[in-house]
């Protein structure tokens, strides 16, 4: 009963990495602009990989191998959200036409104005 | 190089065969020559006798100058055109030459070689057998591979070191932009620097203390690999790239000044040529004592401890010191063309 209860845990877990994992791949493959494809690759990153390797410590219980993981994870926490963000800064250096590629159409507020006049 | 001469009829040598020809120059027969004639009719030379000879005169100066000329034209493009052709050829005949032999000898080594697959060769039956079965009791080495790299075959492993240190060679002769500390601010080195500055982010805060909180651990998990090498996986070549990498993210996150103060091109050659140095004499005093059946005192001690397994940890530690400073020496040159 506890087995099995644990293995759909890991099982929800792996699953879970895995939509996020494939999410992430879709974003980079279609996302235009750097920043946006930088947001996806972050995530793939961060969650992605943190929860497959979730899934697999409660598969395999947790012993010294799970501890090791659980350091991966935080490396992964300390050093990825730090490698977007320097892309990200680098791009906002070195690109001379951020506004216009950055120009994000809000419909709310499009409608506002026409409501205005 | 020798001085050119424009005086050649005026040196001495030409003058004392001129004198024991016949007495005289030529310059001046000519001159009488032409005196005696231009006497025949007058007493003095007419102004049309005068203008003509000194005509004559520079009309022979400019022609023993185009002579000279054209004689230094000749021996200077001897070397761009004629030489270089020679010199050409000579290097294509060495060339092929060259491979042709190397080809040889490969190809009579390989006719010696066992029969490709056969289960009696020797390397099936009798050396991984071997070291397998004593690698631990003869080296002293848990780890096999390492038992194997740095005890049994050791000369092939200064050979991998040393091609680290000849390609790093080859990329400071490439890639090195002259640094002369004395004269700084030449154009182009400036340049580099405003690039680096510009398209860089520096300073950068996030960066800073997740480095200053990441490079300690790297180091000191690559200083793991690289002692415990002979006990469990690692060794130099893997603990030593990973030190390599944590300076190169030291260096990224604080910029050449901070990185100046503890490695710069000094240490890279110093710590470079005392580890390979000390890899080569310590493994050639090995393989004497060894091959002669000497007494030595490298042991292999208790197998598992940490100074154990003879000379293994050392050269473990110079491999990686070789290995760590190529791969920061890498960086820095492709990155700035200096370090």
């Amino acid at each position: 009963m506890l087995d099995t209860i644990r293995f759909i845990i890991s099982l929800l877990l792996t699953l879970g990495g895995l939509f996020v994992l494939l999410s992430g791949v879709v974003g980079i493959f279609k996302f235009k602009y750097s920043l946006s494809r930088i947001h996806a690759g972050a995530l793939f990153d961060t969650v992605g990989i943190v929860l497959m390797m979730l899934g697999v410590i409660v598969g395999e219980g947790f012993t010294f191998t799970a501890l090791k993981m659980l350091i991966i994870i935080g490396l992964l926490w300390l050093t990825s959200p730090v490698s977007s963000h320097l892309i990200g800064r680098l791009e906002i250096t070195i690109n001379d036409e951020l506004e216009k590629d950055m120009m994000v159409l809000d419909q709310s507020m499009v409608r506002h104005e026409k409501e205005g006049d | 190089m020798a001085k050119i001469r424009n005086d050649y009829e005026h040196s001495w040598w030409p003058r004392l065969l001129q004198w024991l020809e016949d007495g005289s120059t030529t310059l001046d027969d000519e001159l009488t020559d032409e005196i005696v004639e231009s006497r025949e009719g007058h007493l003095l030379p007419s102004h049309e006798d005068v203008a003509a000879h000194e005509a004559r005169l520079e009309e022979r100066h400019r022609k023993t100058l185009e002579d000279e000329q054209a004689m230094y034209d000749h021996a200077h493009q001897w070397s761009k055109t004629k030489g270089a052709r020679l010199v050409d050829w000579i290097y294509r005949i060495m060339a092929v030459v060259i491979c042709v032999s190397i080809i040889w000898v490969l190809l009579q080594t390989a006719s010696y070689l066992p029969p490709f697959g056969s289960p009696d060769n020797p390397v099936n039956n009798e050396v991984s057998q071997r070291y397998i079965e004593k690698g631990m009791e003869e080296t002293g080495a848990v780890n096999i591979v390492a038992g194997m790299i740095l005890d049994y075959r050791a000369f092939d492993t200064l050979g991998e070191s040393n091609v680290l240190f000849i390609a790093a060679c080859s990329v400071l002769i490439l890639l090195r932009v002259s640094s002369d500390k004395k004269h700084p601010g030449s154009v182009h080195q400036l340049e580099v620097e405003a690039d680096d500055r510009m398209y860089e982010p520096k300073n950068d805060m996030i960066l800073q203390h997740i480095t200053a909180f990441l490079v300690p651990m790297i180091l000191v998990y690559g200083v793991y690999g690289v002692m415990n090498g002979h006990i469990s996986p690692g060794g130099g070549f893997s603990g030593g790239a990973i030190m390599g990498a944590a300076l190169i993210l030291y260096l990224n996150a604080f910029g050449f000044k901070r990185t100046e103060r503890f490695f710069t091109f000094k240490t890279f050659k110093v710590v470079s040529v005392c580890a390979l140095s000390f890899y080569a004499i310590s493994k050639a005093y090995s393989f004497f004592t060894g091959a002669n059946h000497l007494h030595s005192f490298i042991t292999p001690g208790t197998p598992g401890m940490l100074f154990s397994a003879g000379l293994i940890p050392y050269l473990n530690i110079a491999v990686g010191a070789v290995v760590c400073c190529t791969m920061y020496a890498f960086y820095t040159h492709f990155r700035k063309g200096d370090m």
